[in-house]
């Protein structure tokens, strides 16, 4: 589960986000590895481009080093650009992506979407 | 209800009505196969080459390097290919894209800088390379007929060369008195279609040269929503116009794969009129000289550019005169998001 902490899903740019993100009825010694990354995608006609502002890879040490029955929190400043948009032929959506590889291969992942500036949506 | 395992499976561009793993792994086996043909295939000749030279079928030579360089070229290929598609089945795609972006030792994450240039925003550099003589810059101009008459001209050129070249040997023919008729039959419509496409070329020429060139000036760049900026047009050239209007556009660009092809779509989203001018006369030495303010909405979308989709803004001059076609002229302009307006420090 990712929570957004701040009081509505749209930031400016260069604000800073804030999440925490938790993961619940699984044992630590059963995740291989987390990625947590803040990303913008295109959607539309055009094939799908993504760019990640974001990302932190978690495996064996620092797995077990993380009490995972608290969420954990993260802080990540954000760029100028690109902004969220919705257009005609193509959108641009910005989310937290956290993805858990478990040992037995299976792979959870959760997003939790969020506006970057009010190009299309008032705050 | 769908059937859980699929064969075979239709493309549509990036994305696939199959199970992509199958897909992937014959991918991946292709190419595994391709890197084991090489490997063996250059084992072979090298191992032939140095264990039993006099009974080698390819002796040292063009025939031999020719071998090599193709089969290590299989490996090469096999080998990139095969990881390539490890990779994208066992990482995530937001990994991926951080493995092509820094390599594949990880880094930690850049800490945030106020002064660096907006992600995914064209660089400013080429549009204010160019001083203005009235205003600060002068905008590069994208002349959509220029791809078209460089093309005609290019084709003009290389088919009445290749005319030439066969009218020498049919003159040649004809001065030794062998008249070789069957060349003669192919060169007339070759000489028809020459002359058409030179003549082509010459209509499309002046028609570009005629109208004269038209420069835009602007104030400052990049351009940031809410604010206004002023605009020189200058229109060169001997005419008389009898309407011209200038725009400012923003169009969306997206391309994708439809099959084997490669597509790209644009469409306005926004048009905006900045200026409407009536009838004037142009003469040689006496531009006709044009300013106005543009205003870039305060809701307006930045400019953006990424591998398959783009925000284009740009101006766009249109315009009517007497006794040649309308013609349309388009600027590019760099639109940035609200939050940076320290374009100094971006132009160097």
């Amino acid at each position: 589960m990712i929570r957004l902490l701040g009081l509505q899903p749209t930031y400016m740019p260069q604000d800073v986000l804030e999440f925490e993100y938790r993961i619940a009825n699984i044992q630590r010694s059963t995740i291989s590895a987390v990625e947590v990354s803040v990303v913008w995608l295109t959607e539309g006609k055009g094939t799908e481009d993504l760019g990640v502002h974001f990302f932190q890879r978690l495996t064996g040490n620092s797995i077990a080093a993380s009490d995972w029955s608290i969420p954990q929190r993260l802080q990540v400043p954000l760029p100028d650009s690109p902004l969220s948009y919705e257009g005609r032929l193509l959108k641009i959506s910005w989310c937290v992506r956290v993805r858990f590889y478990l040992n037995d291969g299976t792979e959870l992942v959760a997003q939790q979407p969020f506006y970057l500036g009010t190009v299309t949506r008032e705050i | 209800m769908r059937p859980r395992l699929r064969l075979w499976g239709k493309k549509r561009g990036g994305r696939m009505s199959g199970w992509w793993f199958v897909g992937s792994l014959g991918e991946a086996l292709f190419f595994a196969s391709f890197f084991l043909v090489g490997v063996m295939c250059f084992t072979t000749l090298v191992g032939w080459q140095f264990l039993s030279p006099t009974t080698q079928v390819f002796p040292i030579g063009y025939g031999f390097w020719l071998l090599i360089s193709v089969t290590a070229s299989f490996i090469v290929m096999g080998a990139v290919g095969f990881w390539y598609r490890v990779l994208k089945v066992a990482t995530s795609d937001e990994h991926r894209e951080v493995i092509a972006k820094h390599g594949l030792v990880s880094r930690p994450n850049r800490p945030y800088v106020k002064n660096m240039l907006p992600p995914m925003v064209p660089i400013l550099a080429p549009f204010t390379d160019s001083p203005g003589a009235k205003l600060a810059y002068r905008l590069p101009g994208e002349w959509p007929g220029t791809g078209a008459l460089i093309s005609i001209g290019l084709f003009a050129m290389a088919w009445n060369a290749m005319i030439a070249v066969f009218s020498v040997f049919a003159i040649g023919g004809f001065l030794k008195g062998a008249i070789q008729y069957r060349l003669l039959m192919l060169l007339i419509p070759g000489i028809y279609v020459g002359l058409r496409a030179g003549q082509l070329f010459v209509k499309s020429y002046i028609k570009e040269i005629g109208i004269g060139s038209t420069t835009v000036e602007i104030e400052d760049l990049p351009l940031v929503p809410g604010k206004s900026y002023k605009l020189l047009l200058v229109q060169y050239g001997r005419l008389v116009i009898k309407k011209l209007s200038i725009r400012l556009v923003c169009e969306e660009e997206s391309t994708y794969h439809f099959g084997t092809d490669v597509r790209t779509e644009r469409e306005i989203v926004r048009l905006q009129n900045i200026l409407d001018q009536g009838r004037s006369r142009i003469d040689w030495g006496r531009p006709l000289e044009l300013e106005c303010l543009v205003t870039i909405p305060s809701d307006a979308m930045h400019s953006f550019q990424s591998l398959h989709n783009a925000i284009h803004w740009k101006i766009i001059v249109e315009g009517e005169a007497n006794r040649w076609p309308s013609y349309s002229r388009s600027f590019p302009v760099v639109v940035y998001p609200h939050a940076r307006i320290n374009p100094s420090s971006q132009t160097s």
